[in-house]
């Protein structure tokens, strides 16, 4: 194991001027990246009289949880109570993401690894899938869920998801690389096609679908789904947020209150990334994969 | 191998008894084993695909279809339902003679993705190889070069959006603000000096112009890049280095090879992406004319033209970048 880890990449000769250059660009990067959550940050902490000042001031002088008290006041004030927003969040996206891993992983395995016909016609239609403008199929896609009877139900917003063609075009460029002879040499030890997706592919491509999962996650967090939900009791916490804070002549008297909304809704992914970046450390010495 | 004689009756059976308890153990001693393995092989395939196959018909396909048929027709909408007039190709003539800015637009935007793309995928692939390696604070060195793909996504954009500062930051506003001219200009005269191409020169000062915008955009790509870097076997760098290769030739030899059918992954991401956001001028027009003006025949015409040239673009990148992709078998 310690030899192992003396022979990493990374310990190879290399001289230390490089490596400075190499953290000089980290940081500016870094810093680039990091500035608009500091300002997201500060926003969220300032008064109303500071929001507004011009030029506008990137830090914050007199830090007040203001904010965050009215947004709290606000979510007290609607009839639906919060938690029932959060909830419905939180469903959809736990099950979108955990639906669309697994479909999409399915899918891709196949297309990957198996011979069958229509295989690179149905592989040409998920690329051409990624490519359509959605507002376009946005009608049809209504009137494909009026017909189902999905409108004003959870499986509107959850069942597209599903089949998002980006997943699956993901997975499969993943999964090739996986060799034949490791497929091969589970199927004579007589495992099932389930069992060798299950407990071979998956765990070998294991960086690849926790990626998946942060995308897949962040889209359906953020999601509105304003179009095919109409009862209250269904909306997103995103909708709910949106129609307090985008409601036309209120929005600049809510300026303060929409830097608090965009720190909360930011807190989730930002936490579920971190999470799953620190096991995918783990996966590199365990993919198995040897030539 | 003799190739075996199809028969009929007995593949009927064998679909039967996989298709009822879907169970693909090998039967051994059985003359036809290697055909039936094949078709129980098929036949898995499609259980495993049909799920996905389902929804992209449902979800896709048929709205894809239909868009077609409203592109060829002028729709008004009524009480009941939706009324279709066919028009030929008159919305497709509308497109390009008729619209004021559309042709324009579309010429800008495609110019704006060559421009972007391998910019966008040579600075995720360098973070990426940066971030991949061992130092103190990497996983908040990670973090941080993913936050701006939480902080462009739904809501928070249109949190960001309404915002003056984070609008100038963003070009959104106002592209060209004192400070950026600024900079740009001392670096221009700085590369001027040393005599480059002008061309060139251009090309790198409209770059750190649009630093941000180019950073901002390259969060998913450093991602699917990283997971790319991880599932390199470390075994291929152990072997290299016990044969004396520097760091700098396992580079080139071991992990650009293996990263390399991501970097097609990566452009056909950045491509799309950079079409079809919808701060994408072109999305706009399309946007606005089906949902504003109420025009969904000329909407789905102007999205068809648009999605034949996307077609076309990453058609001719795919076929480029595939001749150099390596696959690992």
């Amino acid at each position: 194991m310690r030899t192992m880890k003396l022979l990493r990449p990374s310990n190879l000769s290399r001289s230390l001027g490089g490596d400075i250059l190499n953290l000089l660009f980290l940081i500016l990067c870094g810093c680039l990246m990091a500035l608009p959550l500091l300002y997201t940050i500060f926003q969220a902490l300032k008064p109303l009289d500071e929001i507004f000042i011009f030029p506008p001031r990137f830090y914050v002088r007199n830090p007040t949880l203001d904010n965050f008290v009215q947004l709290l006041v606000m979510m007290g004030e609607s009839w639906v109570p919060f938690s029932r927003y959060l909830f419905n969040t939180i469903f959809v996206t736990i099950t979108g993401t955990i639906g669309h891993v697994i479909v999409a992983s399915m899918a891709a395995f196949v297309l990957a690894k198996h011979r069958f016909p229509g295989q690179n016609l149905f592989f040409n239609i998920v690329i051409l899938a990624l490519m359509f403008s959605y507002h376009v199929t946005a009608i049809p896609n209504y009137l494909i869920m009026a017909r189902l009877n999905w409108v004003d139900t959870y499986l509107a917003l959850i069942v597209p998801y599903f089949s998002y063609p980006l997943g699956l075009f993901l997975m499969k460029q993943f999964m090739d690389q996986i060799p034949d002879s490791l497929l091969e040499s589970a199927r004579i030890d007589g495992a099932s096609e389930f069992r060798i997706f299950w407990k071979i592919v998956m765990p070998s491509v294991k960086p690849a679908w926790l990626t998946l999962i942060i995308f897949i996650f962040q889209q359906l967090w953020t999601m509105q789904g304003g179009v095919y939900i109409y009862s209250e009791q269904l909306k997103t916490l995103s909708y709910a947020f949106s129609q307090i804070l985008l409601g036309g002549a209120v929005t600049i008297a809510r300026a303060g209150v929409s830097g608090a909304v965009g720190l909360l809704m930011m807190i989730p992914p930002i936490v579920l990334f971190i999470v799953t970046q620190s096991n995918i450390m783990e996966t590199m010495a365990t993919s198995g994969i040897k030539e | 191998m003799r190739p075996m004689k199809f028969d009929f009756q007995d593949f009927l059976l064998k679909l039967k008894r996989s298709l009822g308890g879907l169970k693909l153990k090998l039967n051994s001693g059985d003359k036809t084993t290697h055909m039936t393995m094949e078709k129980r092989r098929a036949i898995a395939g499609y259980v495993f695909i049909s799920p996905f196959l389902i929804g992209l018909i449902f979800f896709f396909l048929y709205p894809f279809l239909q868009s077609v048929i409203f592109s060829f027709n002028s729709i008004q909408i009524g009480a009941q339902g939706y009324e279709m007039t066919g028009v030929g190709f008159e919305n497709y003539r509308r497109a390009f003679l008729v619209h004021p800015t559309f042709s324009r637009v579309l010429v800008e935007s495609i110019i704006q993705m060559i421009t972007d793309v391998p910019l966008i995928i040579i600075f995720s692939f360098f973070a990426a190889n940066l971030i991949n390696q061992k130092f103190r604070g990497r996983a908040v060195a990670r973090a941080i070069f993913f936050l701006p793909v939480i902080m462009t996504s739904g809501i928070i954009l249109a949190v960001e959006n309404n915002d003056l500062l984070l609008g100038i930051m963003s070009g959104a506003i106002q592209p060209d603000t004192a400070a950026g001219a600024v900079r740009a200009l001392e670096l221009r005269t700085l590369l001027m000096e040393t005599r480059m191409d002008p061309r060139f020169v251009r090309y790198i000062i409209d770059a750190v112009d649009r630093l941000y915008e180019i950073v901002k955009a390259s969060g998913v790509q450093i991602l699917i890049f990283l997971a790319g870097l991880q599932t390199i076997s470390p075994s291929l760098y152990e072997a290299s280095t016990m044969e004396g290769a520097t760091g700098w030739e396992n580079f080139w030899k071991i992990t650009f090879p293996m990263i390399s059918p991501l970097i097609l992954v990566n452009t056909v991401y950045t491509v799309i992406y950079s079409f079809t956001n919808p701060n994408n001028p072109v999305m706009e027009i399309i946007k606005n004319t089906a949902f504003a003006e109420s025009r969904f025949g000329f909407s789905s015409a102007i999205a068809w033209i648009y999605f034949l040239v996307i077609l076309g673009i990453l058609g001719i990148l795919i076929g480029v970048i595939s001749r150099w992709v390596f696959y690992h078998d």
